[in-house]
């Protein structure tokens, strides 16, 4: 049963609520980073990675310090008489909380791993800012999953992210040779084109899991 | 550079979303309908005119290496305050607008009008900036509410205006016409301009 | 000072005065939320449970979690009218939520649909007020129905599924059924007498005490629409 639930999970995020096509999360880094594949690619693998990171993260920085649950910490370093709700610092806290981490993944891929870092490293700034990693962890706490529940949506939701973009990067490649009228030449076809893919996506959503 | 300059520029030479094609998330997102897409206007334009005021006052205060992390904070602090004003006076609004409310902090409008002029100019033309792309955003939610609206349900603001006859095309209400819209949208402003300069 | 300390301390205090500041916002707008969620639940329970509105809603519950509400006329809780539950099932993009008021005598007196994001213009239409009515005409269908009649009218019932939402219309009235089922498991069976006609006072049902309900499991539907699209 739990391993359906994670299944369920995986194919929602991947296909039927697609971050992207579906859900609108990412569509900066969707529009400006699928220019070509290569580059949409070394996003992709950026994105997975610190989602699935930030999904860890705010999970616990959510039910350990803000929920007002019996595991909160401040209820039992200050010995306070019943758990403080700090719901209210909910976006701050996440948001702070992943634009350290990508300092942090950064500082460490640097450190150990130039051939990655030579691959992710220029992406990684521009994830900060990418709506889809703050809208996958406010999403993990909305709909009240545990933490195993959390990293597979945070990872599955990064994978969806990256098919979208490589598809959309493919396409664009092959656009370049296209005639298309000037007016729409760069951004709104790729726009145009992005509403055909999810008039695809959305057949997705008929699967019965 | 006149102050009316500032305030004007946002609303259309610099419009943020059919010139700049910034914030794109929450403008295909909410624009389901016209009352999503005002509701999302002004809480937008509520936090921008707010964090341009505050981090124009406080920028020489602010160590350049620090700032971006700062400009965050005090984003996130005005989006928390739209969100929890928005729960208490309108629920109904702030329940269809969803997540999207805490990921106004992650339009790129705000964090980049906070980097590129609150964080360099003074405060009047500071806060004018915030306010014309405020309302440059809102205008323009409103531009792709109306026709989706009208198209994909047959109404403006929840008022049937197409008559009982007309069949909806659905598309338009669902994600793919968001998309289709808004190219449509950016490809007839190129259009435009591609038509100004050659007369 | 050493620029390695003063950096973080700077954007420490900035972060903890922005916190400070919310927790005012939060404190002054907290009550106006409370009220509002509690306002909502509240008018969400009188409409499916229309005679509870003078008297009382009870919740019923069993190791905290939320099994069902009783609702009575008067607020000395005698007069038992009936019981509310919320309902869920599979529909075609969403679990569809609804919260139902049945009598003491298992009819249903009103049902609202909580939470739902099927298709809009298609399954959404669970949810569709035409222009010039009030309430949901789909919603309207189920007043006044037994359990045995909550089928869609593809599967030889008396409810009218919504044309091309056959999937949304049957997990909604399949998600009732089950669940008025499951119910009538837990409170030990419906009344025969139908106490809309002698409202008068007692109406024979044992009382039902939180620790008595036999089953945990949430009123949850598994029946998702097979096939047919």
């Amino acid at each position: 049963m739990e391993l359906r639930a994670l299944f369920v999970i995986v194919i929602a995020a991947i296909f039927i609520n697609n971050f992207v096509l579906i859900r609108f999360l990412g569509i900066c880094p969707y529009m400006g980073v699928s220019k070509q594949l290569d580059s949409a690619i070394g996003m992709g693998l950026a994105v997975i990675f610190v989602m699935t990171l930030a999904s860890f993260a705010t999970w616990l920085a959510y039910y350990f310090l803000l929920a007002p649950t019996a595991n909160n910490l401040f209820y039992h370093i200050f010995r306070l008489s019943c758990p403080p709700d700090l719901t209210f610092l909910r976006t701050i806290v996440f948001i702070l909380v992943i634009a350290t981490l990508v300092q942090f993944v950064e500082m460490v891929i640097q450190k150990t791993s130039p051939a990655l870092y030579r691959a992710l490293g220029i992406y990684l700034p521009l994830i900060t800012t990418n709506c889809a990693i703050l809208g996958v962890t406010v999403l993990n706490v909305d709909e009240a999953y545990n933490l195993i529940e959390s990293l597979v949506q945070g990872a599955a939701a990064g994978v969806g992210f990256t098919l979208a973009l490589v598809l959309m990067a493919g396409l664009r490649e092959k656009l370049e040779t296209a005639d298309i009228p000037e007016a729409l030449k760069g951004t709104p076809i790729a726009f145009i084109m992005a509403a055909l893919m999810s008039i695809a996506f959305l057949g997705f959503a008929g699967l019965s899991i | 550079m006149s102050l009316w300059y500032e305030f004007s520029k946002g609303i259309y030479k610099e419009n943020p979303i059919f010139r700049l094609v910034l914030g794109m998330c929450p403008t295909l997102a909410v624009t389901t309908s016209v009352q999503n897409a005002i509701g999302m206007g002004i809480a937008t334009t509520f936090v921008l005119f707010s964090s341009n005021l505050l981090i124009s006052i406080i920028k020489n205060a602010v160590p350049k290496r620090i700032r971006i992390p700062m400009y965050i904070v005090v984003i996130a602090s005005f989006v928390t305050i739209a969100d929890l004003v928005m729960a208490a006076y309108e629920p109904a609004l702030h329940k269809s607008l969803g997540i999207f409310v805490p990921l106004i902090v992650v339009n790129c409008i705000i964090l980049g009008r906070a980097e590129a002029f609150a964080g360099k100019n003074r405060v009047l033309p500071s806060i004018l900036d915030g306010l014309g792309m405020g309302i440059g955003f809102t205008l323009a939610l409103l531009a792709l509410g109306l026709v989706r609206e009208i198209l994909g349900n047959g109404t403006i603001y929840g008022y049937p205006v197409l008559g009982s006859g007309y069949n909806p095309m659905l598309i338009m209400i669902l994600p793919p016409g968001a998309f289709l819209i808004l190219g449509l949208y950016l490809g007839f402003f190129n259009w435009l301009d591609r038509k100004r300069k050659v007369s | 000072m050493n620029k390695i300390i003063r950096l973080p301390v700077i954007l420490c205090t900035t972060t903890i005065i922005a916190a400070g500041a919310l927790a005012i916002v939060n404190n002054l707008t907290k009550p106006r939320i409370d009220a509002q969620k509690k306002a909502a639940l509240q008018a969400a329970l009188t409409q499916v449970l229309p005679r509870a509105k003078e008297g009382v809603i009870v919740p019923v519950k069993r190791s905290g979690k939320l099994e069902y509400y009783v609702g009575y006329a008067r607020k000395d809780t005698t007069n038992k009218v009936g019981y509310i539950f919320i309902a869920r099932g599979k529909g075609y993009s969403s679990t569809i939520e609804t919260l139902v008021g049945i009598n003491t005598a298992g009819i249903i007196e009103g049902i609202k649909v909580l939470h739902q994001l099927e298709t809009p213009g298609l399954g959404a239409k669970i949810v569709e007020i035409r222009h010039g009515e009030q309430k949901p005409w789909f919603q309207v269908q189920f007043i006044g129905k037994r359990k045995d009649d909550l089928t869609v009218d593809k599967d030889g019932g008396t409810i009218q599924s919504i044309t091309g939402a056959t999937i949304s219309s049957r997990a909604l009235t399949n998600s009732i059924r089950q669940a008025i089922e499951e119910l009538e498991k837990k409170i030990g069976g419906f009344a025969k007498v139908d106490n809309r006609v002698k409202p008068d006072g007692k109406n024979g049902i044992p009382c039902i005490t939180g620790a008595t309900v036999p089953s945990l499991s949430p009123v949850r539907s598994t029946g998702k629409a097979s096939s047919d699209r």
